[in-house]
This record gives structure tokens, C-alpha cells and sequence, in this order.
């Protein structure tokens, strides 16, 4: 997951606690270990090296990838499981900068779920294509151990993998579960509080990660459309939904608005908390 | 470029593909409220016409991070009615110079001699900050100030505490430091010298003081300063039980003779009080007492949560180099009655002995003592407060009503009750009733 994971529970059960707690673990690094692209011996890798050939996958695999093809169908294609490549063309190593904007048409030919044979259980990626679970993997695996979690307690429970979060049961003493936005100006200061009493909170937004181009500021996740970021996105954008993947895909999707993203949340008429 | 239609059920859609279920219910967060508002109307009444209090309190507090905060707290206290005066009844008339030093007042036979002169507003302020030290530290420093016509506090306060095992005990330390100026209207009297029957000479306002009248320069400014320290320890016992204890010392210097109270010489046959200087029917004596009083005290609470109700117990037991003793029991029990209601009955039982120099009457043929006080305040005395608070938690705040009794006896200094005294009622017995309404909310 590539950032701290934690699950806060209340509760004076301390087999209950370390229960969900080996749980969490498991399952992030369970998920982690399938569908990572970092990781020559996940699932993912073996698609994305399939050359061509249909792969059947297992059903699990199955529903990320329905769920990433709606993504992308609701978002008129700006979402795409198969943008990754286009990390090729930039660097955030190196600063902000589009290190290779060049490389962005040829990369575009290799973006595009309509590319993509999808025939439940057989996918066909063409060569040279690659799928990314990474924009919704994190979200699903906290609705999995949270979902997971509620069936074992009515404890408040508090499941949080790198700032995604979602809490089941009875909220906790005080009332809610306190959350702090993170500041774009200074790591690890909230600049926002949020009093989370049921449901999920996800955030898309990264201070070390954004674009400026002559003045014009950009977002950190790319348009499959362009392959570049939506322009005058804002820095942060928080969500609130019942579940962690939908707030997730909110935040996203209200990314990929660029400027326009307040406007996208408002007629979705989401809870949303954008820093700019 | 905007998408065409809301996608909330496409997607909704999608997420119940992709977990099986959606959650029942919607999400429920806001943002944090940083401000914590805290109010209270409060009405304080003794029977008998004697000491009646409207007090207004806010507090503010306000969040501006897990770790820090700051409060401010306001309050205005709207003081009338009378006050024994210390003498005792006889059975004539009495006649007194007020309070004020101007208007006196006159005393029917048989009656507790009251000053009904005593009207007061207050005016209070206090700040405090509070700050996390690390994980298992915080500490809170304040100021305090409050205004009367003749009496003015400014005061500081620090408090530190740490947390050891793992937050089960936490044991703090606290300071507080106060200076107080008394400003007597007409001047400070000393003490143990007689009370001018100002009546008799048509005396008032614009009486001289500072001649040979029992007072000092109109204007002197006495003061006092208290200084309080404070060790106690909270620990936890039981998921349920929490014990705290704590020990205080409290030292105070300067001017702690309450300027306005009084004390008969009477006959030690008769029990008719004496005759004054200057004609005065009567001899009464400004009361006087040491300039230094030290108390110490130790205080235990233990607190415990039942499935559904809590309650508190706790004891107090204080002692002082006045020889005043006291102790203090209070039991609380919160029941509460559903999600939004709670009833908190409330009992307390206090008993003090009475302070070494505490005179009900000083005795014409005894010699003067260094101090006396009349002051029922340092009597042998007993109370106890029997009351109730109802809290009702809304959708915005908690509006809380309390209501409570108060009974007051004080017993007379053994052997006061001689001559006719013993026909007389010496100290009156009091009670109070206590009405308050609070409402709390965050914003």
C-alpha cells in the first residue's frame, strides 16, 4: 500500500482487537501482493506481461476490473485502468515537470479500456497495454477488512490504509472519530478536523505531487484522454460516502475535473472538504 | 468540462458490484467543532430575605488542535439582600452604621441583627491555555481577574500533568497564586476597637473617618495574596473505576478580617450588651483576625461507570492553623434515563469545627483577646445540599436545569447563651435554594 495502514478499535476485547488487527494486516498485504504493479509476482504483473493472450482471471480480479470499467465509463474515459504507462512520460522525481512530453502521443495509443477485450473470466490486454489497480485497490481493501469487521463487532471500529479510511459499528466515545486533512502547506498539520461518525472518508491529492507549468497548476492523476493532468485541479479533495471505494472514486473523478471539480461534487451533492 | 448526469447510482452500482453490499446506512461526518460553548443562569437564594445571587457565566472554549486550546470564561454576579453583622439579638432596639458606612439601619428586639446594606456586582475574567507536551504531558497556564466596589483579585495558575502505565495513572501538579486589594468603604476599621454609633450624631457619607472613630485613612487599600499547591494523582482501577488524590496547601497573607462584621460585649450576668463610648447604647467591636491562615486539605474521588449509569463519591478533609476543621462528603449518581436524558441526583454533607478566635459574644469583664470574629462563616457548623440536575442532550447542545436545597446550622461558641441571651435565637439557622440553567453547544 506503500503507506502506513491502522485500525482503531474500541473496545476492552483484546482478542477482538488483535483479531481485526491481523486481519487488516493480512488482507493489505494480501491485496497488496496481488495486485501491485511494483511486484513481479503479482497477478497484475502476469497480465500486464500476457503479450496479448488471454488470461483468465479470478473472480475477485474479476469485479476490480467491472468496477474499474464503470469508473471509466462514468467518467467519459478520463479514468482508465490502463493510464499507468503514462508515468513514462513524467517525472516527480525530477521536480514537477512533464519529462518527456514527446513520449505522450505514443503513449496514448497504448491507453484505453476500449482497447481491452474484457469477457468475464477471459481479458485480453494487447500487447504493450498495462492495467493499474492502484487507483482502487487501496479503497477496496478497506471496505473489505471494514465490511469484514462489522460482521465481528459492534465495537467502533476504525480502519485507515494511508489516509482512506472507513468505520463500522457504534461510534466511539466522544461522539465520532476525529480526522484531520492534511495541510498542502505543511506535512503532517491538519489543516481541516472532520468528525466522522459512520461511512468513509478518502482523499485524492498529494502535496509532493503536484504540476505547475507556467503558472498553470495541475493535478497528480492523469486524464487518459490527454496524458496530462486536469488542468487547475485543486491540490486536495476529501470525500465523504458509505464506502471507502466510493469516496475514493469521488475524490478521483472530481480530480480529473480539473477546475471544475467543487462543480462536480456539488451536483453529485457528495460531503466534500477541497483545499486549493 | 462537466460529465452530463450525476453518476451517484451508477456508481452505487458498481461499489455493490464490487463488495457484494452496500452499507445501510449513508455516511455521517461534519466538520470538527472548534468552539465549545458553555453558559449558566444561576439564582442563589437564602431565605429570610438575606443573601440573594444572580450570576451569569459563559465559557469559551476553543480547540485548535488535538493538543491545543484555549478558554476564556466570563461572569457577572449580581449580589443583594443582608448579612448577619455578628452581633447578637437583645432585647431593645439595636442600632447600626451600615455597611457602606454611610446609612444605618436599626434592628427590632429579639431579632439576628442583619445588615441589609450589602449590594454588590461582580465582574469576573479568566483565561487559560492548555498544551500537549508530548504523548503523555499537557500543561494549562491561566489568569484570572475579578471587580467588586470594594475588593479587586487578579490571580495566575499553572497546572502540569504526565501520564504513567500506559495512561492508567496520570499524576498532576498545581500552582496558583492570587492578590487581592480590599478597599473598605470608609476606610478599613481596626480591629477590636468599637463600632461609632453614627446614627446618633447624624453621621453618614460625609463622617470624617481617620479621627478618633475607630477607622483608619478613608482611602487605605489593604491587600492579601493566597498561594495554592496542589499534588494529586488519578489512576485507573478497573475498566469501570477511576480513583483520584490529591493533597493542597494553601497559605494566605495580609488582610483577612472581614471588614464589616462585628461583635457584641455583653454583660457575662445579664447578656445585655454593654454601653458604648459617646453615649452609644451599645458596645460593639470591629472583629479582627490573624494576618496568616494555612490551610491543608486531602480529597479522594472515586468514580465509577455501571452498564448504564455513573456515579462519584468523594471526601474532603481540611484543617487550618485557625483550628478550623472540615469535612466534606458528596455523592453523585448520573442515571441515565434514555439516549438524550439524564437525571444526576446530588447529595453533600459538610461539618466544620469552629475557629479558634470564634466569639458568638466577647464578655464585658474579660480581657480584649489578640482576635475575634463573630462570623457564623467560622462557627461550629453543619450543611448539607440536597438537590438535582436534569440534562437533555438536543440535535445542537445539552441544556441541563439544577435545583438544589441548602441547610445551614451553626452552633454558638459553648457558654454564650448567658442572661437573656439563652431566650434568643444567637445564629440563624439558613438555607438557600439553588436554581440554574445551562446550555452547552459547539460550533
Amino acid at each position: 500500500m506503500a503507506s502506513p495502514c491502522e485500525v482503531l478499535i474500541e473496545t476492552g476485547d483484546k482478542d477482538l482487537a488483535s483479531r481485526i488487527g491481523l486481519r487488516a494486516r493480512d488482507e493489505a498485504l494480501r491485496i497488496d501482493r496481488k495486485f501491485s504493479r511494483y511486484r513481479n509476482d503479482s497477478l497484475i504483473q502476469a497480465i500486464n506481461t500476457s503479450r496479448g493472450r488471454p488470461r483468465r482471471v479470478d473472480a475477485e480480479t474479476a469485479r476490480l476490473l467491472d468496477y474499474g470499467a464503470a469508473l471509466c465509463k462514468l467518467s467519459e474515459g478520463r479514468f482508465d485502468l490502463t493510464s499507468g504507462v503514462l508515468r513514462q512520460a513524467w517525472s516527480f522525481d525530477e521536480g514537477p515537470i512533464a519529462a518527456h512530453p514527446e513520449k505522450i502521443p505514443t503513449l496514448l495509443e497504448r491507453i484505453g479500456w476500449q482497447r481491452v477485450t474484457w469477457q468475464p473470466p477471459m481479458l485480453t490486454l494487447p500487447e504493450g497495454m498495462e492495467i493499474d489497480l492502484g487507483g482502487i485497490g487501496k479503497e477496496y481493501a478497506v471496505d473489505l477488512v471494514a465490511d469484514w469487521a462489522a460482521l465481528q463487532t459492534d465495537s467502533p471500529v476504525l480502519v485507515n490504509f494511508g489516509g482512506d479510511l472507513r468505520c463500522t459499528g457504534r461510534p466511539p466515545q466522544g461522539g465520532a472519530w476525529r480526522v484531520g486533512i492534511e495541510s498542502i502547506d505543511q506535512a503532517g498539520e491538519a489543516a481541516r478536523r472532520i468528525e466522522l461518525k459512520a461511512g468513509a472518508l478518502a482523499t485524492s491529492g498529494d502535496a509532493k505531487r503536484h504540476i505547475e507549468i507556467d503558472g498553470v497548476r495541475y493535478g497528480h492523476i492523469f486524464d487518459a484522454r490527454t496524458g496530462w493532468p486536469a488542468r487547475g485541479a485543486p491540490r486536495s479533495i476529501t470525500v465523504a460516502a458509505p464506502t471507502c471505494s466510493q469516496a475514493g472514486s469521488y475524490s478521483t473523478l472530481a480530480m480529473l475535473q480539473g477546475e471544475g471539480a467543487e462543480a462536480f461534487l456539488k451536483t453529485e451533492s457528495v460531503q466534500h472538504w477541497i483545499l486549493r | 468540462m462537466q460529465l452530463k448526469k450525476p453518476i451517484g447510482a451508477s456508481l452505487a452500482a458498481a461499489t455493490c458490484g464490487l463488495l457484494g453490499a452496500l452499507p445501510a446506512a449513508p455516511a455521517a461526518a461534519q466538520d470538527a467543532k472548534d468552539w465549545d460553548i458553555e453558559s449558566s443562569l444561576l439564582y442563589y437564594g437564602e431565605d429570610n430575605d438575606r443573601v440573594k445571587d444572580v450570576s451569569l457565566d459563559v465559557a469559551i472554549r476553543r480547540a485548535l488542535d488535538e493538543d491545543r486550546s484555549f478558554s476564556i470564561n466570563l461572569t457577572v454576579d449580581s449580589l443583594t439582600g443582608a448579612t448577619p453583622n455578628g452581633a447578637v439579638p437583645t432585647n431593645d432596639v439595636q442600632v447600626f452604621t451600615g455597611a457602606s458606612g454611610g446609612k444605618g439601619y436599626i434592628v427590632e428586639p429579639g431579632e439576628v441583627p442583619l445588615d441589609p446594606t450589602f449590594l454588590d456586582t461582580r465582574i469576573a475574567a479568566s483565561a487559560n491555555w492548555q498544551q500537549g507536551l508530548g504523548e503523555a504531558s499537557r500543561w494549562n497556564v491561566g489568569v484570572s481577574v475579578s471587580d467588586e466596589y470594594d475588593y479587586f483579585h487578579a490571580g495566575a495558575n499553572a497546572r502540569f500533568e504526565h501520564d504513567f502505565n500506559l495512561r492508567i495513572t496520570t499524576a498532576y501538579l498545581g500552582i496558583a497564586y492570587g492578590q487581592d486589594d480590599i478597599k473598605p468603604v470608609g476606610g478599613a476599621p481596626i480591629g477590636l476597637t468599637p463600632m461609632v454609633a453614627l446614627m446618633d450624631n447624624g453621621g453618614g457619607a460625609d463622617e470624617e473617618p481617620g479621627d478618633n472613630d475607630g477607622y483608619r485613612d478613608g482611602g487605605t487599600s489593604l491587600s492579601k495574596d493566597v498561594t495554592d499547591l496542589l499534588v494529586g494523582v488519578t489512576q485507573i482501577l478497573s475498566r469501570r473505576s477511576l480513583l483520584e488524590l490529591s493533597y493542597s496547601y494553601g497559605k494566605s497573607d495580609g488582610y483577612l478580617t472581614e471588614p464589616y462584621k462585628l461583635l457584641s460585649v455583653v454583660d457575662p450576668v445579664t447578656g445585655i450588651p454593654v454601653p458604648g463610648p459617646d453615649g452609644a447604647p451599645f458596645l460593639y467591636l470591629y472583629e479582627k483576625r490573624p494576618d496568616q491562615r494555612t490551610k491543608q486539605s486531602v480529597f479522594a474521588e472515586w468514580r465509577h461507570a455501571f452498564d448504564r449509569d455513573s456515579m462519584a463519591v468523594n471526601f474532603r478533609y481540611m484543617t487550618d492553623d485557625w483550628d478550623v476543621t472540615s469535612e466534606t462528603a458528596e455523592v453523585r449518581y448520573r442515571w441515565n434515563i434514555n439516549e438524550r436524558s439524564y437525571l444526576e441526583p446530588h447529595l453533600r454533607y459538610y461539618t466544620q469545627t469552629a475557629a479558634e478566635f470564634y466569639r458568638t459574644v466577647l464578655f464585658a469583664d474579660e480581657r480584649l483577646p489578640r482576635f475575634a470574629s463573630a462570623d457564623y462563616r467560622l462557627a461550629d457548623l453543619d450543611a448539607y445540599t440536597v438537590g438535582a440536575k436534569y440534562g437533555h442532550l438536543t440535535d445542537h447542545g445539552e441544556f441541563t436545569v439544577r435545583l438544589e436545597y441548602y441547610q445551614q446550622d451553626s452552633n454558638p461558641s459553648p457558654g454564650s447563651a448567658v442572661g437573656e441571651l439563652a431566650n434568643h435565637e444567637l445564629i440563624l439557622p439558613m438555607s438557600a435554594a439553588i436554581l440554574q440553567f445551562g446550555y452547552r453547544f459547539k460550533f
